[in-house]
């Protein structure tokens, strides 16, 4: 599933290429992805192994802006993805949070280095993520307002805030869901009560517990108005400590911010599957109503030309023409001298010449014997 | 085939073969044109009484004949939100391709998700023993899809949502 790709496809090919290639031009790349996220690629012939790649991003949170410059957990975990062959150029380009200078001299070689490419394509995913995980962490009791825990909006998708709420035991992740579609709300829906059951079930014990309610849990109250207007309910999970444990922070974090893309990825191929079972019952209703027609008690047969026939029929044009003349001028001939009696019944039922619509086959109908209903 | 079921489309059948007794009848209004009474009524004397038949107050079945035509009226079953999304989308995908089936309207019977129109001309074309087979054997198929469809909605989603949990355990 490629929306669920941490790395970006078009910058992950172009690193690549820009490691494969030798350079004989200077590189200068602009690329834009989900319409706020932008990437900048430099690289110079002068300098081939250095590359400069600056990314600008949205930040998940106005709550915990305190500069447009990225906090220092979110630099560490840069960092981390490739300490030899990334290196963070500070200050960063202007316009951009982030810059990196890459050395492909020191990438690895083999499969490595198409791995550690990919990792660094991933870049924004990293900073995404980072973002949330510092906030899971560091909020802390001084949220909290007149016995109530206060809801941090999320912004990943100008679109598609959620909500993270910290309480004593769990963190609380609150989804406003919004469809455009009824269809899509009635779907969705569907698979929001298939999620509340299985995260119930025994079987799925140790996952985060989730609520859908048509209605915004009591978490929200006090939020915009606009952000709790919905067509498709709420959607909560319950994180508890051991969700967020080691390398589980990771995948829960990543899970979070695609929850909207997991559900919108689902409707649009419930959909879809949908459209082919439809059009497979419409085959099969199309072809009960075609054995209706009367021509289906007369069966058809393919019958192939006797042979003679065949091969008099092969011949060409000019050849079959000068047959008739001669055959003619024969039949004249015995016409004008001898005169038989039954002779010309004779002659039309066998010595005319056949016309025949097709050169090899004809069509022969045979009536069915068996008693019709009507 | 649940019993009720079975009796219902008997009733259907019975009435379609008493129904469709359709012969050529030019309009008596306008001249050189002959169009389905059924759709007009222009003319009380060449229709016959409309015949309702019901298994329960989401499902009946309206047939309304006329000298030389007859429409058949379905209203399926809708128990639920999936369901009534599932009938309407399947049924509006029928009646975009209805000249598929020849015999289906393009817009149903207000009141109704989906009608007939079967003309003197279908039956000359046809026989009428396996239009009333096609018609009995749709409404069966519809019933099954949409029941499957909404079967196979509700697993999709009970998959996808396992699925998803996994990867937080």
């Amino acid at each position: 599933m490629a929306c669920f790709e941490r790395a970006s496809p078009a910058l992950k090919e172009i690193l690549l290429r820009l490691y494969r290639d030798e350079r004989t031009i200077d590189v200068d790349h602009h690329l834009h992805e989900f319409g706020s996220v932008e990437y900048y690629v430099q690289s110079t012939v002068s300098d081939p192994d250095r590359t400069y790649l600056s990314i600008s991003t949205p930040i998940l949170s106005q709550a915990f802006l305190i500069s447009t410059r990225l906090s220092r957990y979110t630099m560490e975990k840069v960092k981390a993805i490739s300490a030899d062959v990334l290196e963070i150029v500070e200050p960063p380009k202007e316009g951009y949070q982030l810059t990196l200078r890459l050395n492909f001299a020191r990438m690895p070689h083999g499969k490595e280095s198409i791995k550690t490419i990919t990792d660094i394509a991933a870049v924004q995913g990293v900073i995404l993520s980072s973002q949330l995980e510092e906030m899971l962490m560091n909020v802390n009791s001084q949220d909290v307002a007149q016995g109530m825990y206060k809801p941090i909006k999320l912004v990943y998708h100008p679109r598609e805030p959620f909500y993270v709420i910290k309480q004593p035991q769990k963190i609380t992740a609150v989804f406003p869901m919004r469809f455009k579609e009824k269809t899509d709300v009635i779907i969705a829906t569907t698979f929001f009560q298939e999620l509340m059951d299985v995260a119930n079930s025994k079987a799925c014990a140790k996952a985060p517990h989730c609520i859908w309610s048509p209605i915004p849990p009591p978490e929200l109250r006090g939020e915009a108005i606009e952000d709790l207007s919905t067509n498709g309910g709420f959607v909560s999970f319950d994180i508890t400590s051991r969700h967020i444990e080691g390398k589980r922070l990771d995948k829960t974090v990543w899970n979070l911010l695609n929850f909207y893309a997991f559900v919108k990825n689902h409707v649009k191929s419930t959909r879809g599957f949908i459209q082919r079972r439809m059009r497979t019952c419409l085959k099969s209703l199309v072809e009960v109503l075609q054995k209706t027609g009367l021509q289906d008690d007369q069966q058809i047969k393919e019958v192939k030309g006797y042979k003679r026939m065949k091969k008099l029929v092969n011949f060409s044009k000019s050849k079959i023409l000068r047959y008739r003349s001669d055959f003619t001028s024969k039949l004249k001939r015995i016409h004008s001298r001898l005169k038989i009696h039954g002779f010309g019944r004779f002659r039309r039922k066998w010595l005319s010449f056949p016309n025949f619509s097709s050169k090899t086959k004809y069509r022969k109908l045979e009536k069915d014997t068996s008693p019709q209903h009507n | 085939m649940a019993n009720s079921l079975r009796l219902y489309l008997t009733c259907i059948r019975n009435t379609l073969e008493a129904a469709m007794c359709l012969q050529n009848f030019p309009c008596q209004e306008v001249e050189r044109h002959n169009k389905p009474e059924v759709e007009l009524k222009t003319s009380p004397e060449l229709l016959l009484n409309p015949v309702l038949i019901c298994r329960n107050e989401a499902e009946r079945c309206l047939i309304e004949t006329s000298i030389n035509s007859l429409r058949i009226s379905l209203k399926v079953k809708q128990s639920d939100e999936l369901e009534n999304i599932l009938t309407k989308k399947f049924l509006r995908f029928l009646s975009m391709r209805a000249e598929a089936f020849q015999v289906l309207r393009r817009k149903p019977v207000q009141g109704y998700d989906i009608s007939f129109l079967i003309t003197n001309y279908h039956c000359e074309e046809m026989q009428k023993q396996k239009l009333i087979d096609f018609i009995v054997q749709f409404m069966e198929d519809i019933d099954k899809e949409i029941s499957e469809l909404k079967l196979s909605v509700n697993t999709r989603g009970r998959l996808v949502a396992t699925e998803f949990l996994k990867q937080f355990i």
